[in-house]
């Protein structure tokens, strides 16, 4: 159970990114952040992980503020919660095993990693993962030479060797064509269902969120705006959908059904 | 639609005065007319052009002119010789009229103000100093290039200082006997592996010293090396030798391809002190040669362009290598993003940024001179210089690189739990490798071709050598030097970009 409390988030040039967020995210969600760009979904996802510090409020997740850790506390919690970025964030000139490798820092020694030498249990669970999503061709090529689909499953598989129980998903989909958008939401939905792992992932599209979210909740300008369940969204018209969204909101395409989990794997 | 056109911001329409005022005004100082109808930032700078012209006029004419002592007659000299002075300045007059013109239609707000033919006059009018200033002479270049040819052979093909043979010395000899009386002397039988030289005949009269030729003696030598210079010296009853001169000038003959030559000389003309004098008296004649035998060998002048060529090659190396090593940490406090996290880093950022762009602003031919002082000449005053130099230019490339690193890949390696070490070892080393071998591959090459230069001040390497070379008027020597540099030059400029193209 991760539970929100009273978020807010100022940054230093006075720009207000969140403004008194309360949310609970129960064991197992699939919770999706819907709003425009700008209305601090990113900065909501950044501070559960602390890769931004909020400025007041309490992140509590199974009875440790991580709004308060510090350091050494902070990497150990860290290393729970998995995080899938927009732009894949991978480190372009390195291959993908080293990639998805990386998510296993944080139970490494610093020696090994400095020498490049994983566990062979680690270099099991790399190659579990990379199986998992599909990529196992494509292990020992560079990552900027894999297709942005294929990019973004190494980005699952890096957040997946860290055993998460919560992963973090920052617009994941975004820079992904309607199709590719479907087989990464249904990986993530997998790792959902199969592993028990909490989802808290921004998305844009209605379709995308109606088919995937088990539940919604809607921020505008920072402040939390929309709560919803999953029969609340299925009921949920594409106008009332604008409303909280704004006139941006459309639908990533006609695929909502058409498209079963298990075919997951097209690109 | 709206329709706008590019126009002036003229708020207020002009005045009747200041359209009489402005041109009158731009008559006494160019350019106050404009100024007065508002476009005051052209005016000021059609009079400090005009101003810059008219002064850069009056140095050039007094330099010409110099030594004239009125101001009409230097003018009048340096149009003369300098004809390129007298269309300056007509330019410039035309330029003065142009400007009250300018004035005019500024004030009038007509067409025609502010045209890019003033401007293009303006321009024109620079250059024209420029060719004059520059010295520029077309003339020469076209008539000593020719003159130059030979020079400019050697340096071009300079091979044949690159081999050397082993050289003897070849002497054929006669017996001319002065004057002819008795039986004449008979040809010497010359030694083993010498030449012969029999003259026809070989007895005669010296030349006098009014200009009555001497007897014509008609050489023929054989048994030379073929194809080879050959000198004609005479060795005189005091057993003093020299060389035969004919019309001033001294004889010299080349032996056929069998190594035999034929020749008519004039005995000379000699004084012989009177108490030395005899009534007869033998001297030798002698056709010398240096010819070369035995296979070709690499001559000390290419061994030496190798050494020092090798030398130059480890000295741009070695102040690379030391360049690196150096420039790394410095590149961590020149990145601004590293340093922007509170305001004692930044002062850091910039002082370290500062310090860099005067290290790098400083040729690396001074900071040889420099380092010469410090260690004296050599190598290691070279690779000093290089080293200083290196470390500014690479410290900026490092850190730009640093700079222009991706944040994403280290946020997420953050976010995994990883440690600071971590961090830096997999998000930010691997995405500054590719662009530091990089950079590091091309200052190499640049601080080895940077090094030949270095030579010149004396920093060591190739560079000393050439210069040296140069100053013998040694061409050949000097072209195999400048040989070695281009080719070395153009195999490393290959490498490096074909390792960059592999590794980036």
């Amino acid at each position: 159970m991760l539970d929100v409390r009273h978020l807010t988030k100022v940054y230093p040039d006075g720009t207000v990114a969140l403004k008194d967020v309360s949310f609970q995210v129960p064991d197992g969600e699939f919770l999706v952040i819907i709003g425009l760009s700008g209305s601090g979904k990113s900065t909501l996802l950044r501070c559960i992980n602390r890769l931004i510090d909020p400025t007041e409020g309490e992140i509590v997740w199974d009875g440790v503020d991580l709004a308060q850790l510090k350091g050494e506390e902070l990497r150990m919690a860290r290393r729970h919660i998995g995080m899938v970025f927009q732009q894949f964030n991978l480190v372009k000139r390195s291959k993908v095993v080293t990639n998805v490798l990386a998510g296993r820092l944080g139970y490494t020694p610093s020696w090994r990693s400095l020498v490049g030498r994983f566990a062979a249990e680690d270099l099991e669970l790399a190659r579990q993962a990379m199986s998992r999503l599909g990529i196992t061709p494509q292990a020992q090529k560079r990552a900027d030479e894999l297709s942005g689909g294929q990019q973004q499953r190494v980005g699952i598989a890096r957040a997946l060797m860290q055993a998460p129980k919560i992963i973090l998903a920052d617009e994941p989909v975004a820079s992904l064509d309607p199709v590719l958008a479907h087989s990464i939401l249904s990986h993530l939905e997998r790792l959902n269902q199969e592993d028990q792992i909490s989802i808290l992932c921004s998305l844009h599209y209605l379709d995308l969120v109606q088919r995937y979210a088990t539940s919604v909740i809607g921020l505008r300008e920072g402040r939390l705006v929309y709560r919803g369940t999953r029969d609340d969204i299925r009921r949920m018209t594409d106008g009332q959908f604008k409303e909280i969204y704004g006139e941006e909101a459309e639908r990533a395409g006609g695929l909502v059904g058409e498209l079963a989990p298990a075919s997951g794997g097209a690109q | 639609m709206n329709r706008t056109s590019p126009r002036q911001p003229s708020p207020a329409p002009a005045r009747p005065v200041v359209a009489v005022l402005a041109p009158l005004a731009s008559i006494i100082l160019p350019g106050i007319g404009q100024a007065l109808a508002g476009a005051w930032r052209r005016g000021l700078l059609l009079l400090v052009s005009l101003a810059t012209i008219l002064g850069l006029l009056a140095w050039r004419v007094r330099i010409v002119g110099r030594r004239e002592e009125d101001i009409t007659g230097m003018v009048r000299k340096a149009f003369d010789l300098q004809p390129i002075l007298l269309v300056v300045a007509i330019g410039a007059a035309l330029i003065y009229l142009w400007i009250i013109l300018d004035a005019y239609l500024a004030a009038r707000r007509l067409r025609g103000a502010n045209s890019v033919g003033l401007w293009a006059l303006i321009l024109a009018v620079y250059f024209a100093l420029g060719w004059q200033i520059g010295d520029i002479n077309l003339v020469t270049l076209a008539t000593q290039s020719r003159d130059a040819a030979p020079f400019m052979e050697r340096i071009l093909w300079p091979w044949e200082a690159a081999v050397h043979h082993e050289e003897v010395l070849l002497v054929g000899r006669a017996e001319i006997r002065i004057p002819c009386s008795g039986t004449p002397p008979a040809p010497i039988e010359p030694a083993e592996g010498q030449p012969s030289l029999v003259a026809e005949p070989s007895c005669g009269e010296l030349s006098a010293q009014e200009g009555a030729p001497g007897t014509t003696l008609t050489i023929t030598g054989r048994g030379f090396a073929p194809n080879t210079e050959t000198e004609i010296w005479w060795m005189d009853e005091l057993r003093n030798e020299f060389r035969q001169r004919q019309a001033g000038e001294y004889v010299k003959v080349t032996t056929d391809a069998q190594g035999s030559f034929q020749l008519d000389i004039i005995i000379p003309y000699r004084l012989i002190p009177p108490a030395e004098a005899s009534a007869y008296s033998t001297w030798q004649l002698m056709a010398r040669q240096v010819a070369a035998v035995g296979p070709a060998e690499p001559s000390e002048t290419l061994l030496l362009a190798i050494e020092k060529m090798i030398e130059t090659i480890f000295l741009g190396m070695m102040a690379t290598l030391f360049g690196i090593i150096l420039s790394i940490p410095v590149s961590f406090l020149a990145a601004r993003n590293l340093m922007s996290g509170s305001k004692l880093t930044l002062v850091v950022y910039y002082l370290t940024r500062t310090i860099l762009n005067i290290i790098r602003s400083i040729e690396p031919l001074i900071w040889a001179v420099i380092a010469i002082i410090v260690v004296g000449l050599g190598p290691f005053a070279g690779i000093v210089a290089l080293t200083v130099h290196s470390i500014a230019a690479l410290g900026k490339l490092y850190s730009e690189a640093i700079e222009s690193i991706d944040p994403g890949p280290i946020e997420a390696i953050q976010a995994t739990g990883a440690n600071w070490l971590q961090t830096i070892v997999f998000g930010v080393v691997p995405q500054v490798v590719p662009p530091f071998v990089s950079f590091t591959i091309y200052r190499w090459d640049i601080n080895v071709r940077m090094s030949t230069v270095i030579g010149l001040v004396g920093g060591g390497g190739i560079g000393f050598l050439l210069i040296q070379w140069i100053h013998l008027l040694d061409y050949r020597a000097a072209g195999i030097a400048v040989w070695f540099i281009s080719i070395t030059v153009a195999i490393l400029d290959f490498v490096s970009s074909e390792i960059r193209r592999r590794f980036v």
